[in-house]
C-alpha cells in the first residue's frame, strides 16, 4: 500500500502551502475544475466531458482563466491549490491529474514574483542557491548555439538519430531543451530561466530588452525538473486574440481540434484587469524532489503511471 | 499495416522501424510544460539485438511489426538445419543452423520451442528457460577439490551443451539447466 509517511507529509505540505499564502494575505479561491471553454494552448490537450446529454465541458488544465476573471472583479491577490487535468500526459514526471499551486500578485514586478516563488519552493526543498539564466544563455552555455541564428541543418545534426519527419524549427528547439539542456538546470540549487523568445510568450507580456524582444516569463528548475511557470500577465485583448488564433492554427495544423475563444474571459480582461504577475507550481513534483523520489507515483496516491495501466 | 501512436507504445510491443522489427524496451514521456511533447523510446532490433533510442513527437504513429509467435516441436536434425513441427497445424519447417546459432546446443526431441516469425520468415528460436537433460561426459569429482575452492567442473550434456556442474554430479545423471545463462540449477531425481 501507499506509505503512510508520504501521505502524512503530503497533508502537512498542503497545510504549509496554505499558511504561506495566508501569511501574505493571499485569498484562496476554489474555482470549478469543470469549465465551459477549453483553455487554448497548442501543446496542452484538454479532457472533454459530457456535462449533460447536449452540453460538452472541459476539465481545466490550469485555473488561469477563472482566476483572471476574478482578478478583473477586483478581488485582489488570490491563489488556487487543487487538481488540474491534462490529456495524454502520462509518465514518470507526468500524471494526467495533478496538484497545482497557482497565485497572482497585484503590482508585483517579475523579479518580485520570482523571489516569492523561490521562497515557496524552499518550503519543500529547504533554502537553496538561486541562479538566473536567460533562454539565450542556456542554449549557448549547454549547446554552444545561438538559438535565434542557428541553421536548420545544425539543428538537424543534433537529432540525426531521431524520427524527425514533420519537425518544425520550434520542435527541434524543444527537443534540444528537453533532452540536452533541462537535465543540467538546477543541479545543485534552483535555476530560473528568463527572457523567453516572443513566440514562447504564452500569456506573458513581451517587452524590449537590449534591442531584443523578450517575453516576461520565467520557469524554475531543480535537478533538471521543471517546477514552475510564471508570467507578467498580458492584458492586451487584441494581442491575446491574435495569440489564441495562432495557437488554434497550430492545433489544426497538427491534426488537433480548434477551440472557441472564451469571450467572457476576454471581456473581463478589457474591464479593470489589474497589472499583476502570476505563477503556477507543480505541487507533486516539488513533493517528489523533497522526498528524493524518481517518479510522481511515489508521492501521488493512485497515480496513472504506465505500469498501472 | 496496423499502427499505434507513440503514447500507446508499451514495453514488450513489437514495432517496425525502417523495415526491421524492433521490441520496445521502454518508453519515456518527455515534455516541457508549454512545449512539444516527445516520447523517448528504447528499442531492441529483433534481427541483430542492437538497442537504439529514438525520440518521436507524441501522437505520431509507429507501425506494428508483422510478428507471429508459435510453439514448435523439434523433430530431427538435417545436414544444415533442424526440422520442427507446428503443434497446432502439424506443418513442418526446416530452420537453418545459421539461424539457430548457439541454440543448436539445446535441441532435444519432443521439446516445444518458441518460434518467432517476421513477415512469415523465422527470425528467432527460443528454447524453454529451464530444460532437463542427461550429463554424457564429465570427469569424476576428485576429493579435495572443494578445499581449493573449485566446486564446479566442466560437463557436456546429451544435447551437446557445455556447462559447469557441481563436482558431486556424475556422468549419466539428469540435471536442470537455465538455457539463458547455461547455468546448472539442480539435480533431477530419477
Amino acid at each position: 500500500m501507499f506509505p503512510a509517511s508520504i501521505l502524512k507529509d503530503r497533508a502537512a505540505m498542503l497545510q504549509r502551502a496554505r499558511s504561506f499564502f495566508a501569511e501574505r494575505n493571499i485569498l484562496e479561491v476554489d474555482c470549478c475544475a469543470l469549465v465551459p471553454r477549453a483553455p487554448l494552448d497548442s501543446n496542452i490537450d484538454v479532457m472533454s466531458v459530457a456535462v449533460t446529454e447536449q452540453q460538452r465541458g472541459f476539465l481545466h488544465t490550469s485555473p488561469e482563466i477563472s482566476m483572471k476573471r476574478l482578478l478583473s472583479s477586483g478581488i485582489g491577490d488570490i491563489y488556487y491549490l487543487g487538481h488540474v487535468f491534462r490529456k495524454g500526459e502520462i509518465g514518470r514526471k507526468h500524471n494526467p491529474e495533478f496538484t497545482m499551486a497557482e497565485w497572482y500578485r497585484l503590482d508585483f514586478s517579475l523579479p518580485q514574483m520570482i523571489e516569492e516563488t523561490c521562497q515557496f519552493l524552499f518550503l519543500f526543498l529547504g533554502t537553496l542557491d538561486v541562479e538566473v539564466l536567460t533562454y539565450r544563455e542556456i542554449f549557448s552555455r549547454y549547446l554552444g548555439i545561438d538559438y535565434t541564428s542557428v541553421s536548420l541543418d545544425e539543428l538537424k545534426a543534433f537529432a540525426k538519430d531521431e524520427n524527425t519527419t514533420h519537425w518544425s524549427r520550434t520542435n527541434y528547439l524543444h527537443f534540444l531543451l528537453s533532452h540536452f539542456i533541462e537535465p543540467h538546470l538546477g543541479k545543485e540549487g534552483l535555476t530560473v530561466v528568463i527572457d523567453y523568445p516572443p513566440y514562447e510568450a504564452a500569456l506573458a507580456v513581451v517587452t524590449e530588452k537590449n534591442e531584443e524582444k523578450v517575453a516576461q516569463r520565467f520557469e524554475i528548475y531543480h535537478q533538471g525538473i521543471e517546477l514552475t511557470n510564471g508570467y507578467q500577465e498580458l492584458s492586451d485583448v487584441k494581442e491575446l486574440r491574435s495569440r489564441f488564433s495562432a495557437e488554434n492554427k497550430e492545433r489544426l495544423a497538427s491534426g488537433k481540434e480548434a477551440y472557441l475563444l472564451d469571450e467572457n474571459f476576454l471581456v473581463a480582461l478589457e474591464n479593470n484587469f489589474p497589472p499583476c504577475c502570476g505563477v503556477s507550481v507543480g505541487f507533486d513534483r516539488a513533493l517528489m524532489l523533497r522526498h528524493k523520489k524518481q517518479s510522481l507515483s511515489e508521492v501521488l496516491p493512485f497515480c496513472w503511471s504506465p505500469s498501472n495501466l | 499495416m496496423a499502427s499505434i501512436t507513440t503514447n500507446e507504445v508499451r514495453t514488450g510491443m513489437k514495432v517496425e522501424v525502417e523495415n526491421e522489427p524492433y521490441l520496445i524496451v521502454s518508453n519515456e514521456f518527455v515534455k516541457p510544460g508549454k512545449g512539444q511533447a516527445f516520447n523517448r523510446i528504447k528499442l531492441k532490433n529483433m534481427l541483430n539485438g542492437r538497442v537504439i533510442e529514438r525520440t518521436y513527437k507524441s501522437g505520431e504513429k509507429i507501425d506494428l511489426a508483422d510478428i507471429e509467435e508459435t510453439h514448435m516441436r523439434f523433430l530431427y536434425k538435417e545436414a544444415d538445419g533442424a526440422v520442427f513441427m507446428d503443434e497446432k497445424t502439424f506443418d513442418q519447417i526446416t530452420i537453418s543452423n545459421e539461424l539457430l546459432g548457439n541454440n543448436q546446443q539445446w535441441l532435444m526431441e519432443e521439446v516445444a520451442y518458441q518460434v518467432i516469425f517476421y513477415k512469415g520468415a523465422v527470425i528467432e528460436v527460443i528454447p524453454p528457460t529451464f530444460m532437463e537433460m542427461r550429463i554424457t561426459e564429465t570427469s569424476p569429482g576428485v576429493r579435495g577439490d572443494t578445499a581449493s575452492g573449485r566446486v564446479l567442473k566442466p560437463a557436456t550434456t546429451e544435447t551437446g551443451a557445455k556447462i559447469q556442474i557441481p563436482i558431486f554430479v556424475e556422468e549419466g545423471e539428469k540435471v536442470k539447466v537455465d538455457t539463458r545463462t547455461c547455468e546448472y540449477v539442480s539435480r533431477v531425481n530419477p
